[in-house]
């Protein structure tokens, strides 16, 4: 809003009104720590880098329908993609290839290796929904976590992942495809990107964190 | 804020050459200007210069600022200039405190259609000739003030030739169908066959906004990009 608003000729009053009681308020929700509140049940844990991932504040679901932030996924690495569930080509190669790493990665515990996959289709992608993926595609709940939350906030996620994608009208979703390793304090140390992609890097990338000498 | 009218427009992108439904929003007249963010930063100490987490802004944030709350010495000339030097992430939580949001690329484009008279100048040759020229220039050591760009037939200003403006969806991949393509989307976005794909190729102009976009990441800024705020409509205007 500017000084002198634009006449507007129609009954705008009502967008107006919200705006002008905006205007000067400061702001109550930032999208950073500053103002973060833990909960009784989160972990006390050391400050956030300031390249850390945790670092969002927003809220997300997970595939048991329990509320979560992000730095929950602190403390152990992760590796995170995103996907969504009624994709028939390129996400369940996705998959595939968080398979094949899991394998290849089987030596770390549930404990020190996380994978995250993140839908992109919140309105499809239910908790419930991501449940009977998780079960269909035998994903072990001690070692995936899939999570949902609003446009919005999976919008952001993606901006940081370097994920790009946009529904079309046909209700497809065109996205890159990368896998994310993620260090235990929720920095970015490696991507993958494509599909069918040789994970001897990744493999290497993770083993360079030396999570459990 | 501006009103701008629903309606449809062919965007750069999609094999089918499909109009794409733009719902009626409400735009910021003008881009955020310099003394409208020192305003915010002041409120929101989280956004100042030493203090932003390099996770949402990059070490260029606010560069041309001489400190976390002073302009500095160029205040004088460039206070109603629009904020440049902003990322994705601070441009947005901006937009969020004053109730409002990033406009998404859909409504952006759709919206700087328009040239003084014509909502939609897509094939106004004189109209296209200008905004060329206008990208051709290099940018000024001082930006103007945001009163003194062009306004368009809704009464919007610079939305050429002043600064780049974020979106909210900057990071939308411009593919097609299921995505085959490895990893990121430059290729088609920057080859010069991803142009014939484009629904209308002579806005080379509207291209290299796209392009742009694609390059960003969220914690970028950029000397010549900056923003302003959208608002979706609560009055759905009823058009015969």
């Amino acid at each position: 809003m500017k000084s002198a608003p634009y006449p507007l000729l129609f009954a705008l009053a009502l967008g107006f009104a919200a705006c002008q009681q905006e205007e000067h308020s400061c702001c109550v929700k930032p999208n950073t720590t500053a103002n973060r509140t833990t909960t009784a049940a989160a972990q006390p844990v050391g400050a956030l880098t300031d390249m850390s991932l945790y670092n969002l504040s927003s809220s997300w679901s997970n595939q048991n329908g329990e509320d979560l932030k992000l730095e929950k996924l602190q403390g152990k690495t992760q590796l995170v993609a995103m996907i969504y569930t009624s994709c028939g080509y390129a996400c369940p190669r996705t998959v595939a290839d968080l398979k094949v790493l899991e394998n290849r990665l089987s030596k770390y515990s549930s404990d020190e290796l996380g994978i995250v996959l993140v839908t992109m289709d919140p309105a499809r992608d239910t908790p419930a929904v991501l449940k009977d993926f998780a079960a269909s595609n035998s994903l072990s709940p001690d070692r995936w976590t899939l999570l949902t939350s609003t446009p919005d906030n999976i919008q952001e996620l993606a901006a940081l992942l370097n994920v790009k994608y946009k529904n079309d009208l046909k209700g497809n979703i065109s996205h890159s495809n990368i896998i994310t390793l993620l260090n235990a304090q929720g920095e970015i140390v490696h991507q993958q990107e494509g599909l069918g992609t040789d994970p001897a890097e990744t493999v290497k990338a993770v083993e360079g964190l030396r999570i459990n000498l | 804020m501006a009103t701008i009218k629903s309606g449809t427009f062919v965007p750069l992108y999609g094999a089918d050459k499909a109009p794409v439904p733009v719902k009626a929003f409400l735009l910021d007249t003008y881009p955020v200007t310099n003394a409208e963010f020192l305003a915010f930063v002041k409120q929101n100490p989280q956004w100042q210069k030493s203090k932003v987490k390099r996770l949402f802004a990059d070490q260029n944030y606010l560069r041309h600022w001489a400190s976390d709350e002073s302009i500095g010495a160029d205040a004088a000339k460039i206070s109603n200039s629009p904020i440049v030097n902003v990322s994705w992430f601070a441009a947005k939580a901006y937009c969020e405190c004053q109730g409002k949001r990033l406009p998404s690329v859909n409504e952006w484009e759709y919206a700087a259609l328009a040239s003084e008279s014509k909502a939609d100048a897509t094939n106004d040759e004189r109209f296209y000739q200008r905004s060329l020229e206008w990208y051709s220039q290099p940018n000024p050591q001082y930006l103007p003030p945001v009163q003194k760009s062009f306004r368009n037939y809704y009464g919007v200003y610079g939305m050429i030739g002043l600064v780049w403006e974020w979106t909210s969806d900057y990071n939308s991949a411009m593919l097609v169908d299921d995505a085959r393509s490895t990893g990121s989307s430059d290729q088609q976005q920057f080859c010069g066959s991803g142009a014939s794909n484009a629904s209308n190729v002579k806005n080379y102009v509207a291209f290299m906004r796209y392009a742009f976009r694609s390059s960003l990441k969220a914690n970028y800024t950029v000397a010549n990009l900056g923003f302003r705020c959208a608002q979706s409509s609560k009055v759905s205007v009823a058009q015969k």
